[in-house]
């Protein structure tokens, strides 16, 4: 191939392949109303027959947040004031990315005959446990405000902005590794199986039952590696974020009696924002183009 | 190189009109049959670089163009690649190879009430469905009445759809289906649902649908329905084209290529094969093959056998059965006292059927059988030996030819000029009845 062609390819192939997936995105625009509809369902069918409704999806992160706060408050001490407000600052958010994905990754696969016989742009079966998740997470944010405004101050009320920034950045995140795994979870469905370790591990390499500020303070040179895992993990961004505008900054003292410091609710950096959304970008796009390349032939698939 | 195109559909726009509504191109579609779909981390592992399948065809450089407001039907034997084409003009497959475009919004009805939850009240299933099959918020709102009003289910609006019956439930999925109001509608099969006059009304809607100069696809084994709906044919058989022209011609050459299947297919013959059934020919009363025939019609069904292995004494038996699967008749050789054999290995043997074909307008197909004396063990199965349709005729209308005669015996008669010909029952009816 001469050089002038090659030159002239690369750009054509970028074009096209933007196209493509502008064109993607103009057909997701158009299903708005089938995720809208299967967002409903989702939340529909999830409390039919259920006398106390929603509040049942609130006993995981209520019972966990008793759990964890009895064993690092009265067991093992990790010196914090409000852990429980510390906890569920955190909790809720992975809880959200960890629903999402769950129910994500059955999606194509429990919907086979939906998607053999009819055609709608697919990634509307992943998305739309995203957003279930994400009704879920804003109504268990509204029901907990009264103890963490009690908690921790009307700072909480106020910086309710990076709250929401965190909670925006991690629904993109979400979406990508939601669509990620329901593509890869057709034509490898042992995914299913390494899902629940694979969250195991990965929530307690994100900082939610432990403060960041502790692990960077406390490793010795031995396991400094630990601390530069957990601050490659992409959800740490997502959780201290959302911590920064419920919990407020906990930093480290150096003291040994008091090695914590924690702050009232602040406004982040724009440095660890950018961080989060990078992050958020580019998980989106790498679920994005998997999953659009995999749904070509999902209807032979599941 | 594959490639697939929609024109108007990612902008949602009218379609362009100097175009072709659907251009077919060359398009191949491959399906692989994975003797164990390898799906699993362990069976990667093991199957790294073996992967045990077997590659077919359901398509096959398949081209045609259709054009806006022409209406096509696409039919052939079960197998044949129908369904896979219509999925591929729906989107719902890539093509492998070739090309497939399609000018305008196109909905597809290829299963009725798919993503229908059983949770969910009909109100909302219709909400859902409607969303599924690409209407906005705002269109199913404007239709919604017309949904309801057209199935029939206002009653029963506020309902889990699980309480709903199965017909109930299939007639709300057709309401919302017929309410999409796309450029090019692609139909499988799916007319045949409902009560006669459901179905009436469905047809209806679909011819609607064709006059306003709609694009229309169907694929259907019901070809009256195919003659009356559509103006062009074409007939595909193992994944190709076998005819692509005027409707009429392409049903009679259906017809005739679907009777005139002698040899079984290996995979139609169970039990242990002692037997061959080597042909099956249908007759009409000059010997000639009969693929069309009058009611009453006698008619000569000739079987052919050949036996695979020492054959003490064996039964022929026949199995009459309407196109919807109907069992009508069914006769084996030695309820009448007559056992064929004994045969040496090689040796063939020849048994003719005689029968008066009392049937009015239809398809029949005949099933063929060698078993033992007892009828216990079938050792040659030929499932759709032959087929023959029943044309429409005057002197009666329903299912059975009667050969009734009228007189009038008391009071005033006159002779008519002209006969009128029997209005034929529906045959809406007719599977209807079957169903």
């Amino acid at each position: 191939m001469q050089p002038t062609d090659a030159a002239a390819a690369v750009p054509g192939a970028i074009r096209r392949t933007s196209l493509a997936i502008s064109g993607k995105f103009v057909e997701l625009w158009r299903a708005r109303e089938l995720l809208n509809q299967l967002v409903r369902k989702e939340l529909k069918v999830r409390y039919k027959n259920s006398t106390l409704g929603f509040l049942w999806s609130m006993l995981t992160p209520v019972l966990m947040t008793v759990v964890f706060s009895v064993v690092f408050t009265q067991i093992v001490r990790i010196p914090l004031a409000d852990f429980p407000a510390f906890f569920i600052s955190g909790y809720l958010l992975w809880q959200f990315l960890q629903n999402s994905c769950q129910g994500a990754i059955h999606s194509i696969v429990g919907n086979g005959d939906l998607v053999k016989k009819v055609y709608f742009p697919r990634e509307v079966l992943p998305l739309s446990h995203v957003f279930a998740q994400l009704i879920h997470l804003l109504l268990a944010l509204l029901v907990l405000s009264p103890y963490l405004v009690y908690t921790r101050g009307f700072h909480v009320l106020l910086h309710l902005p990076t709250t929401l920034v965190a909670i925006g950045l991690l629904t993109v995140f979400a979406s990508g590794l939601a669509m990620w795994f329901a593509g890869v979870n057709v034509v490898f469905r042992d995914l299913q199986e390494l899902f629940v370790v694979i969250f195991q591990v990965w929530f307690y390499a994100t900082p939610v039952i432990y403060p960041l500020a502790l692990v960077r303070s406390q490793m010795g040179d031995r396991f400094a590696w630990v601390a530069t895992v957990i601050e490659w993990n992409p959800t740490t961004w997502f959780v201290e974020l959302f911590r920064l505008g419920l919990y407020g900054p906990v930093s480290a003292t150096g003291d040994v009696v008091n090695p914590l410091i924690d702050g009232t609710p602040t406004w982040p950096d724009v440095a660890s924002t950018l961080v989060a959304a990078g992050w958020a970008a580019l998980m989106f796009l790498v679920g994005y183009v998997v999953f659009l390349r995999r749904a070509r032939t999902f209807a032979k698939e599941v | 190189m594959s490639e697939r195109r929609s024109i108007g559909q990612l902008a949602g726009a009218a379609p362009d009109p100097s175009q072709p509504a659907i251009v077919v191109d060359r398009v191949t579609e491959v399906f692989r049959l994975f003797h164990e779909r390898p799906s699993g981390l362990k069976e990667r592992l093991y199957r790294l670089r073996r992967s045990s399948y077997t590659e077919f065809n359901a398509l096959e450089e398949v081209s045609f163009t259709i054009e806006h407001g022409e209406s096509v039907a696409v039919i052939g034997p079960n197998g044949s690649g129908k369904s896979t084409l219509l999925k591929l003009l729906a989107r719902i497959l890539p093509p492998d190879a070739g090309t497939v475009l399609t000018n305008g919004r196109v909905a597809s009805l290829l299963e009725l009430g798919a993503g229908f939850h059983g949770d969910l009240t009909g109100r909302e299933n219709i909400r859902l469905n409607g969303a599924i099959l690409g209407l906005t918020g705002a269109e199913i709102a404007e239709r919604f009445e017309e949904i309801v009003e057209f199935a029939g289910v206002r009653h029963l609006l506020d309902t889990a759809v699980r309480t709903y019956s199965s017909g109930l439930e299939v007639r709300l999925g057709f309401a919302v289906a017929v309410m999409v109001d796309p450029d090019i509608l692609l139909v499988d099969e799916v007319l045949a649902v409902g009560d006669a006059e459901f179905q009436e009304r469905s047809l209806e809607r679909m011819r609607q649908f064709r006059d306003r100069g709609k694009t229309f696809v169907l694929v259907s084994h019901d070809l009256d329905a195919v003659r009356d709906m559509c103006d062009r044919a074409i007939v595909l058989d193992h994944g190709r084209v076998l005819f692509d022209g005027p409707v009429s011609e392409g049903v009679e050459l259906y017809r005739q290529r679907v009777a005139s299947v002698t040899a079984p297919p290996v995979d139609r013959v169970r039990g242990s094969r002692r037997v061959a059934i080597d042909e099956v020919s249908l007759l009409g009363p000059g010997g000639e093959p009969a693929v069309e025939i009058l009611p009453s019609t006698p008619l000569t069904l000739r079987v052919r056998l050949r036996a695979l292995e020492e054959v003490e004494v064996c039964s022929v038996g026949v199995v009459f059965s309407r196109g919807d699967g109907t069992h009508l008749y069914e006769l084996h050789t030695t309820w009448q006292g007559v056992g064929v054999g004994p045969l040496s290995v090689g040796q063939e043997a020849t048994v003719d059927v005689r029968f008066t074909a009392h049937l009015l307008a239809g398809q029949y197909a005949i099933a063929c059988s060698v078993t033992d004396v007892s009828g216990r063990e079938a050792w040659a199965v030929v499932a759709d030996a032959a087929r023959f349709t029943v044309a429409p005729a005057p002197g009666g209308a329903g299912l059975v030819d009667l050969s009734a005669t009228t007189a009038v015996t008391e009071g005033p008669a006159r002779r008519m000029e002209g006969t009128s010909r029997p209005i034929p029952l529906p045959r809406l009816q007719r599977r209807q009845a079957g169903g």
